[in-house]
């Protein structure tokens, strides 16, 4: 029989892989969404760097837990929403140019960005503890699955998701912390 | 077990410490001292490996019971493997150490194993209660106790019966 210290040190392992073969379930998620970006006509390099890091932030935050952990699915459902809309525009045949960016394009981005914003501070609203770490993780998360879509619009387009989610999420969050 | 669940690594000792010696008394009751504790270090790595998935509805000793009996099960299932290859083991050693025929012995720890899962869904009164029976570490003396021992039997013979069908 294995002595409890090293027993401890193997459950303690166990615990750790059990957690990391979870987190590893999300995956899919963030390879979904970059090959979506890619499947739309996106540079493959830039897909590539941006989900590497959205793989690399639902895995690692999923791992991680707490507050940070349950905010990697909201980030992901929020982030579905402005990377579906740039790409939706594109793909039904407007093309991201001069003026017609700035008339289609850069308000997807913005209006992607509100409403993942608003269901992030919604799913916030919902929490018991760790807010912060949640709205952080659920942030950085649909910030890089939006910036998949978004980066159609440029720079404009990332700073426009950015606004967008904190003019969408803060109403939303200030509302709820009002009626605790 | 909930915030190990949710990742809180600091729960980590204090679980551990609350259910290894549970999971050891359980195995050890199914399948004796030696085997019982090589089922009850598979059914603990087993179930921190599975500590995410926990749902924190349920019960989390009834949980970890479940596992400690699936895994005892696995061994019981192992044994009788290994006894159907007569190089294997020694059936005459197997009758002596339960003092009767290795059929027997089979029956007699399977119907261990099937106890302990259904100990695993009672209430945690009612399967601190049946266990003290074992272990005498009693919370109440007396009518008390009695009373409360009834109640606990007569539900799981209930459980008993939903699962297995008879008595």
């Amino acid at each position: 029989m294995a002595t409890t210290d090293l027993l401890a040190t193997r459950a303690r392992r166990a615990y750790e892989l059990g957690r990391l073969r979870q987190a590893l379930r999300l995956a899919p998620a963030a390879l979904l969404a970059a090959g979506l970006a890619l499947a739309c006509g996106r540079p493959a390099g830039l897909c590539c760097a941006l989900g590497a890091a959205l793989l690399l932030a639902v895995v690692g935050l999923s791992f991680r837990g707490q507050g940070a952990g349950r905010g990697v699915v909201p980030g992901l459902l929020a982030g579905a929403i402005p990377l579906a809309l740039p790409l939706a525009t594109r793909t039904l045949g407007f093309a991201c140019f001069g003026h017609s960016c700035a008339a289609l394009c850069l308000p997807a981005c913005v209006a992607g960005g509100v409403a993942a914003g608003a269901l992030v501070a919604w799913f916030a609203a919902r929490e018991r503890a760790g807010e912060a770490p949640f709205i952080a993780a659920a942030v950085t998360v649909a910030a890089l699955a939006g910036c998949l879509g978004c980066t159609l619009a440029g720079l404009a387009g990332v700073l426009g998701l950015l606004a967008g989610t904190v003019l969408g999420g803060a109403p939303v969050l200030l509302a709820a912390h009002a009626r605790r | 077990m909930e915030r190990l669940a949710d990742g809180d690594r600091s729960a980590f000792e204090p679980v551990y410490a609350a259910l290894w010696p549970q999971l050891r008394a359980f195995a050890a009751q199914v399948l004796g001292p030696h085997d019982g504790d090589d089922a009850a270090q598979a059914a603990l790595l087993k179930l921190f490996a599975r500590a995410s998935e926990f749902d924190p509805s349920r019960d989390a000793l009834a949980w970890a019971l479940g596992i400690a009996a699936f895994e005892c099960r696995t061994f019981l299932k192992k044994r009788a493997r290994r006894r159907e290859d007569p190089a294997a083991e020694d059936a005459a050693a197997i009758a002596d150490r339960w003092g009767g025929s290795p059929e027997a012995a089979l029956i007699d720890r399977e119907l261990c194993a099937a106890a302990g899962e259904v100990l695993g869904l009672l209430r945690p009164i009612d399967r601190e209660t049946i266990l003290s029976l074992e272990n005498g570490q009693r919370a109440v003396a007396g009518a008390t106790f009695r009373k409360r021992l009834e109640r606990a039997l007569s539900r799981f013979r209930a459980v008993w019966r939903t699962r297995h069908g008879d008595d």
